[in-house]
């Protein structure tokens, strides 16, 4: 009885998030007392269950062998949970400071609070059928946080959103529709649950419908040619973008991926097939597309947002390579970006809310005016372009070193697309860096930056200690490298 | 020796501590950054000079992922007693020479970081920390490039930083293949590793790219571009430093590869001998035609790096006897440093006193001024290579190395006309240094000056403070210590060096001073005098109106490999290249839309719906032939009413066969309005409830994209709304053909 436990970081927000919405709060304070109360108790509860109930089967509603609805904490789970857990509470108290210039904020909260539980959901699912019903409800949570600024902008955002997220999750259905036709059980196992008696004449067919999940998952994950929602998304408030499109929702789909393929199909199936040839192409497309689109952009959080999707894509190759190392160095990705990612989001939406300057023209100049803002946003831009030691740096050289022992030509080549992409991405994070601090004469000129200064003490205490999480992380990366090893080993 | 092992780790990381302690005290009070920073590079120098003498090694496991390796000893010690000294000197001088300069915190923040991590390149034991402190180098220095915030600092600040970032980034490649390879980052195990290689082909083209970031920081032709356009923009206490030490990480480098890596590789030295010889004349000729005193000395660095360059070019040549050459290149590492450390410090003198560079302006501004005089002289006449001084030890013994392998190959009976060839290349280009040396002296010590500088000039006599006299005194000394005691000074730092380059002791003591080497140092003496009076003079120099001799820049402005090539490379073709990719594969899938759906209406009209028609039409009148002519009449009735059902049942599989497809579609429609609906009702029954709102006006969502922006990046909106769109149609037929397969799949 007790493992029931495990459920409560999932159900918790679901059950406290509309009090958010329907107690009158007397002033904004209580209503912020309110709401980190609930995110700071949920965060301690998923810790909690994630240290003491590894490996239990909590089985809650079964409608057949295969279809039921359960949970399970493994390794993966463990890491993602752990991640979104630690990354909520910070990204809350950034987002009271930020949404104080913003309307509707218990509005906002709720959705914002209702989200983490569901993104728990996704990490705790125990079977393919839970894990579906989740990350189809996590579209529906996050919408409206997308459409929050009410505007004719932000509705056609919303349409974007839900027609790439449904479409995906045609797809998905497919996938898990054979999933249960053609395996043992639905459940997560190291190693894939497929029948391979049933199996036997299909194979074809089945690589085919991975490829169309992988494509109905990869819309979450933003991955070529369905990644045209994420930057057309960035219209949502900053502390959305920041934590839900560069961190639980484009996660939650790159850990779907690395549900289906290694812990449902099994790599056994689809290793050196054309499947795995395809599923490599297109997050290598998808790198190269996203950083020169970063680059050519010169809106600040739709550069981000494009960044996002590259390096999203360096998670997926990392995991279509399908070996250990493979999914160990994209975990280690997936990890560094989030927190690199996160951070420089908080930086330019702080840039957003002090100033109301949106473009790297506009903000020439004011690198010294915001310094914590701006230090913070350079430790963590060197982190994302790949500078050693910073944190970025590491997880490319694993990636890189998983594609050469990989001895797959397409891998090869992966390794130059990451080289090209490393220096795309020096070019548009430098390109931000340099007219900040170093602006040309002709810019500053007649423009009255007195008033530019750091925002308050909400933000840029949770800018300060992300970045300082980014850069122990980033010089002292063997334990993270350890624990992920450990996790891929099963296989 | 644990203490002393620690001590590695302090070399590196005390500097890096420092500057941010540097920059909180800064924020307080200048005086005492400055002097904390004079103290911090102090202590430096002391703890360099102690852990110099024995050689220690520190690893630090788990740090950086891969662990970091430090030793030091041998030619890491000599490079590193160096750059301290060249620091703590550097640093003494900016007291003064930034007294009124602006956003001093930050020049010594860059500065103090630098500090520590050229110390982390020159005491790296593997190319992983190697690479790390050169990265983080790259970019400190980069800071103090663009110091000034003029408009050609950021300039020349951007062609550093691109050199340096893909230079890093091909240097990262090429260590990325070699640890494939060999499965170790450590230059000692390398080493073994690659004796044991027969085929070194790959070895050599990842060798090449590991080469191509340190000789990008070093300045080897044709990477050279950012150094004569770098050095002369940056503060002469920063060029002093980018000059001296800096591009010895790069020579680190590249010796590590030429000492460590291809050992005795004469293919390898072949390469790098022909690299050097550009670069050595390249710089010289350059230097030649500038008339700008730091522009003139940062193409005099270019050259002398080719000089070094031919010292590690003609070691690998020689194999197993480059005693001569190893030596000869370390010492003029030394050397080099040490006299262009004096000269940008002069340079220095200069420019904090009239902020004036050009030679035309800053003439004989130094006629009455002995100091500065004495030790610029010092400085001409180390690098010019004249007897008895610095240059000359380190010159000549490059020379007898070219000379040896002359002879060498003449007594195995190869031609050796190409080296012939590169001794003349050495000795010009040893005359042209001494001929633009000259031109710089001239100018600022001998000739007269133009009337308002000499006012200015008498007015204000005290243009040095003690510190900064003391400063270039040392330096001047040092020179001639180098020179006068060559066995005793120069000897001695050859000898504890040449482990590194895995040389033997030489088997005689050099006599620097008889005929035989003498010969070429008066050779191009002769030659720096012929260029001097014979083109600087006369080709260089015109008459102005009032009909003085003035300077001309005769060098045409438009002939540069960075103009020329490089930039309309990077900046141009790549970025052409690759949108003409991106739009290639935005227009397939247009293509991919356009084609598929006709054809596959084409498909279902032409040739799925005739084929089915004409399946069930056989089966109509197979089913009809058999029950009128085969089957007994007397089961009539029974037949008839067979016939009935029969004829109406296929009659209504027919058409629902033929109009399968139509269904299909119309569920298609169904699901999409489906889905609509529920986003609209979604929206609606979320506004009503929660928000007030009683209407949403889907008219205006276009209008976002009038904003000015918008239209002033038009690039932007282009890219966004046609990805929009193929991006929403490649989904929707994803979509379509996701719910296609499934009813199939239900179907059957």
């Amino acid at each position: 009885m007790n493992s029931y436990l495990t459920l409560l970081p999932v159900i918790f927000p679901f059950l406290s998030c509309f009090f958010i919405l329907a107690k009158p709060f007397e002033n904004r304070t209580k209503m912020r007392y309110f709401t980190i109360t609930i995110v700071v108790i949920n965060t301690i509860l998923s810790i909690f269950s994630i240290m003491n109930y590894q490996h239990t089967y909590v089985n809650i509603i079964q409608f057949s062998d295969h279809i039921k609805i359960a949970f399970k904490i493994d390794g993966l789970s463990k890491v993602f949970g752990t991640m979104v857990a630690l990354l909520w509470p910070a990204t809350t108290l950034y987002a009271f400071e930020y949404m104080s210039h913003e309307r509707d904020e218990q509005r906002f909260f709720t959705f914002f609070v209702m989200s983490f539980g569901v993104t728990m959901g996704v990490a705790f699912s125990a079977n393919m059928f839970t894990m579906y019903l989740f990350y189809e409800l996590l579209t529906f949570a996050t919408l409206p946080l997308v459409i929050h600024e009410m505007d004719a902008e932000a509705f056609h955002a919303g349409k974007m959103y839900i027609i790439f997220m449904m479409s995906g999750a045609a797809l998905a259905f497919i996938g898990l529709v054979i999933i249960i036709c053609y395996s043992q059980s639905t459940d997560f196992y190291m190693g894939g649950t497929l029948n391979y008696m049933a199996v036997k004449g299909n194979e074809n067919i089945l690589r085919f419908v991975y490829v169309l999940t992988f494509l109905g998952f990869g819309v979450k994950a933003a991955v070529f040619p369905l990644f045209m929602w994420l930057p057309t998304a960035s219209v949502a408030p900053t502390p959305v973008t920041a934590l839900l499109h560069a961190v639980a929702v484009v996660k939650s789909g790159a850990f779907a991926i690395i549900r289906l393929t290694y812990f449902s199909y099994g790599t056994y199936l689809l290793k050196d097939t054309w499947a795995q040839y395809i599923v490599m192409a297109m997050p290598l497309i998808t790198i190269l597309i996203g950083s020169t689109m970063a680059l050519k952009t010169s809106h600040i959080k739709r550069r981000l947002a494009y960044s996002t999707i590259s390096n999203l894509s360096y998670i997926l190759f990392s995991v279509s390579l399908m070996t250990q190392e493979g999914l160990a160095s994209g975990l280690l990705h997936m990890v560094y970006h989030a927190v690199i990612k996160i951070t420089l989001f908080f930086c330019t939406g702080a840039i957003l809310v002090q100033t109301g300057r949106q473009y790297v023209k506009e903000i020439e100049g004011i690198g010294m005016k915001m310094p914590v803002i701006f230090g913070c946003f350079t430790v963590c831009g060197f982190g994302l372009v790949g500078v050693p030691p910073f944190a970025g740096f590491h997880s490319k050289w694993n990636i890189a070193v998983s594609a050469v022992r990989a001895h797959n030509p397409l891998a090869y080549a992966g390794i130059y697309v990451l080289i090209i992409s490393a220096l795309l991405t020096a070019l548009y994070i430098f390109t931000i860096l340099i007219a900040a601090y170093f602006p040309k004469p002709e810019a500053i000129s007649g423009r009255d930056d007195s008033n530019v200064k750091d925002p308050g003490p909400l933000m840029t205490v949770t800018i300060i200690a992300l970045t300082i999480t980014s850069v122990i992380i980033g010089f002292f990366p063997t334990p993270l490298l350890y624990v992920f090893n450990s996790i891929a080993s099963k296989l | 020796m644990i203490e002393n092992d620690v001590l590695l780790a302090f070399i590196v990381f005390f500097p890096i501590a420092s500057a941010f302690i540097g920059y909180a005290i800064g924020k307080k009070n200048k005086n005492a950054r400055n002097i904390f920073a004079c103290v911090v590079t102090a202590a430096e120098f002391l703890a360099v000079f102690s852990a110099a003498f024995n050689p220690m090694e520190l690893g630090i496991k788990g740090l950086f992922a891969m662990g970091i390796n430090f030793q030091s000893g041998g030619l890491r010690s000599v490079l590193m007693v160096l750059a301290a000294f060249v620091w703590l000197m550097s640093t003494l001088f900016s007291n003064e020479y930034f007294a009124h300069y602006r956003s001093r915190n930050r020049y010594y923040f860059f500065m103090l970081a630098t500090l520590g991590a050229t110390m982390g390149v020159f005491l790296s034991a593997d190319f992983y920390t190697t690479l790390i402190f050169f990265e983080i180098m790259s970019f400190t220095s980069w800071v103090l490039v663009m110091h000034d915030e003029t408009e050609n600092a950021l300039r020349a600040g951007m062609t550093y930083l691109t050199v340096a970032v893909i230079g890093g980034l091909v240097t990262l490649v090429g260590m990325f293949f070699l640890y494939h390879a060999s499965g170790t980052m450590r230059f000692d195990e390398l080493s073994v590793f690659m004796s044991g290689i027969e085929n070194k082909k790959p070895y050599y083209i990842y060798g090449l790219m590991v080469l191509t970031g340190f000789a990008a920081k070093a300045g080897a032709f044709p990477l050279h571009i950012w150094l004569p356009e770098a050095h002369p923009v940056a503060p002469a206490p920063a060029s002093a430093l980018l000059s001296c030490v800096l591009t010895k990480t790069g020579i680190f480098g590249v010796l590590v590869l030429s000492t460590q890596i291809f050992m005795y590789d004469a293919q390898w030295g072949l390469f790098i001998l022909i690299t050097g010889t550009i670069t050595m004349f390249l710089g010289a000729f350059l230097a030649v035609f500038s008339i700008n005193l730091k522009r003139t000395l940062a193409c005099s660095s270019l050259s002398q790096i080719g000089f070094i360059l031919v010292g590690i070019g003609m070691q690998g040549l020689l194999g197993e006897h480059n005693a001569i050459a190893a030596g000869g290149t370390i010492l003029h590492i030394v050397n080099h440093s040490v006299i262009k450390m004096t000269l940008f410090l002069c340079a220095g003198t200069v420019y904090m006193n009239i902020h004036e560079l050009d030679l035309n302006k800053i003439r004989g501004w130094g006629r009455n001024k002995p100091l500065l005089k004495i030790v610029f002289l010092q400085g001409l006449l180390g690098i010019g290579g004249i007897p008895l001084w610095g240059g000359y030890i380190s010159k000549t013994l490059l020379h007898e190395s070219i000379v040896e392998y002359i002879t060498h190959l003449t007594e195995v009976g190869h031609s050796a006309y190409l080296f012939n060839i590169i001794e003349w290349i050495f000795l010009i280009s040893g005359g042209l240094t001494l001929a633009y040396m000259t031109k710089l002296f001239v100018a600022v010590f001998i000739e007269k000056a133009p009337d308002k500088l000499n006012e200015n000039n008498k007015s204000d006599n005290k243009y040095l403070t003690k510190t900064s006299a003391f400063v270039l005194i040392c330096c001047g000394v040092l020179i001639s210590v180098f020179g006068l005691m060559p066995n005793a000074v120069m000897g001695r730092i050859a000898d504890v060096s040449r482990s590194f380059m895995n040389s033997h002791y030489m088997e005689h003591e050099v006599h620097y001073f008889a005929w035989v080497n003498l010969k070429g140092a008066v050779i191009s003496i002769a030659i720096g005098a012929a260029v001097y009076f014979g083109f600087i003079r006369t080709l260089l120099m015109t008459k102005d109106q009032s009909g003085q001799k003035v300077y001309t820049d005769v060098w045409p402005k438009w002939l540069s490999i960075e103009k020329n090539i490089y930039r309309p490379v990077i900046l141009t073709l790549l970025p052409s290249a690759g949108g003409a990719v991106v739009g290639v594969m935005n227009s397939s899938f247009d293509l991919i839309c356009s084609v598929t759906v006709p054809a596959a209406g084409i498909v279902c009209e032409k040739i799925i719906n005739p084929s089915f028609e004409y399946t069930c039409s056989k089966v109509y009148y197979a089913a009809e032939y058999l029950c009128g002519n085969v089957l007994n009449p007397s089961f009539e009735n029974i037949y008839k009413v067979l016939y009935f059902v029969m004829s109406k049942s296929v009659e209504f599989i027919n058409s629902l066969i033929e109009n399968i497809f139509l269904w299909l579609l119309i569920i298609g429609v169904i699901v999409i309005r489906f889905f609509k609906g529920i986003y609209d009702y979604m929206i609606q029954v979320v506004l009503y409830l929660f928000f007030n709102y009683d209407e949403i006006s889907y008219e205006g969502k276009r209008n976002f994209r009038k904003d000015a922006y918008f239209s002033r990046f038009s690039v932007d909106k282009y890219g966004e709304e046609r990805g929009m769109r193929e991006n929403l149609s490649v989904s929707l037929i994803l979509f379509g053909l996701g719910v296609v397969i499934a009813l199939i799949y239900l179907i059957i």
